[in-house]
């Protein structure tokens, strides 16, 4: 490793500690609330409130929004919105403890801030809609799902782990 | 030494001990397939019509009548008080409280039995107690309660007071059974409810 | 003793509290780890960075462990913990899309939202790429119905499927990750080092 790297490494905490202190953390969220982590689901409960509020028609035709919303009266006031929001903090604060808050497009010199920007919305739309009809996303299937030994959990970790592997080929030139 | 190592050899022995303790100890519960096989064989998760119809004459308030079928042909026709739980949505966790619970005694059932026999089968290896299987579904119950087919004379007396009981609940149930009945006299059995300590699942997703 | 929201020793309003201080936790410990970076994620699937690896299944062998041994003190019933539904079809699709989604955004929903946090634009584009692929869910969800609800499964474990033990299921995992994170450490000394 070259001088470079060993200082960019030191910032990061040893990535089987920081492992260990995620299993810790996945290990609260059963003790307490019974379940594991996620992020996906907040994104559906502000999804599901913003449509009904800009569109309350919509909302009453539709079966998924009425049977959503017949549920969960209130979508906002659901444990993963909290979660997620205390997912934000807690980047955050890393962030200033670790001095690495800044405005920036991360991209490989190779390519331009332009279509880093174009396919990181569309990786942000196929995992938004990939992660309703897989029943949650990396965290809330694949990790969450491992540690309680979810066959469907574990299936939707390997699909995803073996898809981008598939497909790495193609998108070499964006990353390296 | 290495994080890797360290790392390595601190779980493979945590893993060794978890792996030599007795599975009963970490397990969940489960309906084992003797049991399973038992319940098949002695037909105990089916109720029949008759009991049914029994329990909606007199407004029994302890039965919970579950809809499997499609929304749509729920909406056609469905059993009186019957709720419209499609299969689809059967292991949704937001309708968990209505299969796993220990207040009501639930009885499933769609078109023919096949589905409802699935539905029970399921939510009973989940190890969920109290669902019952409407036996013959609604076919049969439109063939015995909602058109009953009149015993001859010659019947031992059994028969015709069943035929009697059909005759009552059809017309209480808005079946177009026609008149002539007799007063119904035959006490349905009815199925004892198992009870198990009240127990909620956490709901999550991601 | 645990779940503490099912055993009703705390409130619903307690929950949700500790839901924000747990996020704040999960949203430390991802970005301390470097998983705020897309070139630090990506790395896995190139070999100069295995990190994603590293970090997610100590996590994983950590939590499933730990589950394991609170559930044999008595510390928690595991009959009460969520195990994940199995839909076998929509699991796949689910995690084909999902699959794709990282390798061209380079993040997943928990991370983007840490590079958001720090204010990585490109993770904010990808958190508003994630509303947009929500939406096309709930907007066609008469259409993905089916492809949903196939093939449910019940809540099925692995270790039910291989018919073992969870604790020799987790000793499995364990020893799959140790010759996985031997194999990262090898292919990232051989690898090219990229400079991010």
């Amino acid at each position: 490793m070259n001088e470079r790297g060993v200082e960019r490494s030191k910032k990061y905490i040893n990535p089987y500690l920081g492992g260990v202190l995620l299993g810790i953390v996945l290990i609260a969220a059963n003790f307490v609330s019974g379940r594991g982590l996620g992020a996906s689901g907040a994104v559906k409960s502000v999804v599901v409130e913003a449509v009904d509020i800009v569109a309350p028609n919509h909302t009453e035709n539709s079966a998924f929004y009425s049977e959503y919303l017949e549920l969960h009266p209130q979508p906002l006031k659901a444990w993963l919105v909290f979660h997620v929001l205390g997912v934000i903090v807690g980047g955050f604060i890393s962030g200033v403890l670790a001095n690495r808050l800044k405005f920036k497009v991360e991209h490989s010199p190779r390519i331009t801030s332009r279509r880093r920007l174009i396919f990181a919305l569309a990786g942000g739309i196929l995992f938004g809609l990939g992660s309703q009809i897989g029943r949650g996303c990396t965290s809330g299937a694949a990790l969450s799902g491992m540690a309680v030994f979810s066959f469907g959990g574990i299936v939707t970790m390997m699909t995803i782990f073996a898809t981008a592997y598939g497909l790495a080929y193609f998108f070499r030139k964006n990353w390296i | 030494m290495k994080p890797r190592v360290i790392f390595t050899v601190v779980f493979f022995a945590l893993g060794l001990i978890i792996a030599a303790v007795p599975q009963s100890r970490t397990m969940q519960y489960r309906v084992g397939a003797d049991d399973m096989l038992e319940d098949l064989h002695g037909k105990s998760q089916f109720i029949s019509p008759d009991e049914v119809a029994a329990f909606l004459v007199e407004d029994n308030p302890v039965i919970r009548l579950i809809d499997l079928r499609s929304p749509e042909e729920y909406q056609a026709f469905h059993l009186p008080g019957a709720v419209n739980l499609p299969m689809t949505d059967l292991l949704n966790s937001d309708y968990r409280y209505l299969v796993d619970q220990d207040m009501m005694l639930n009885v499933f059932y769609s078109n023919g039995s096949v589905k409802a026999n699935e539905a029970w089968m399921i939510t009973s290896q989940l190890g969920y107690r109290n669902n019952y299987v409407l036996e013959g579904g609604l076919n049969y119950w439109a063939e015995v309660i909602m058109n009953p087919e009149r015993p001859s004379s010659t019947s031992p007396d059994e028969e015709i007071a069943r035929y009697n009981f059909r005759m009552g609940a059809s017309k209480a149930l808005g079946g177009d059974a026609g008149a002539e009945t007799a007063p119904a006299d035959v006490e349905a059995p009815l199925p004892a409810i198992t009870k198990r300590p009240a127990k909620k699942r956490a709901s999550g997703g991601c | 003793m645990g779940p503490l929201i099912t055993n009703g020793i705390i409130s619903p309003e307690t929950d949700l509290l500790l839901a924000f201080i747990i996020g704040i936790g999960f949203g430390f410990v991802l970005e301390s780890s470097g998983f705020s970076s897309s070139r630090k994620l990506a790395g896995v699937f190139y070999g100069y960075d295995m990190v994603v690896l590293k970090v997610f299944f100590t996590a994983g062998i950590t939590a499933m462990t730990g589950l394991l041994f609170f559930s044999l003190f008595g510390w928690i019933d595991m009959d009460m913990v969520y195990i994940n539904p199995t839909f076998l079809t929509s699991a796949i699709a689910g995690g084909v899309i999902m699959g794709a989604g990282f390798i061209m955004g380079g993040f997943c929903p928990g991370t983007s939202l840490c590079g958001a946090a720090i204010g990585k634009i490109d993770a904010m584009v990808f958190v508003g790429g994630l509303f947009i692929g929500v939406l096309m869910f709930t907007e066609g969800y008469p259409l993905l119905e089916g492809l949903y609800n196939a093939k449910p499964m019940g809540m099925v474990k692995i270790s039910e499927i291989l018919n073992v033990s969870d604790g020799v299921m987790a000793l499995l995992f364990i020893a799959m990750a140790s010759g996985a994170f031997w194999l990262a450490e090898w292919f990232e000394k051989r690898s090219k080092k990229v400079e991010y």
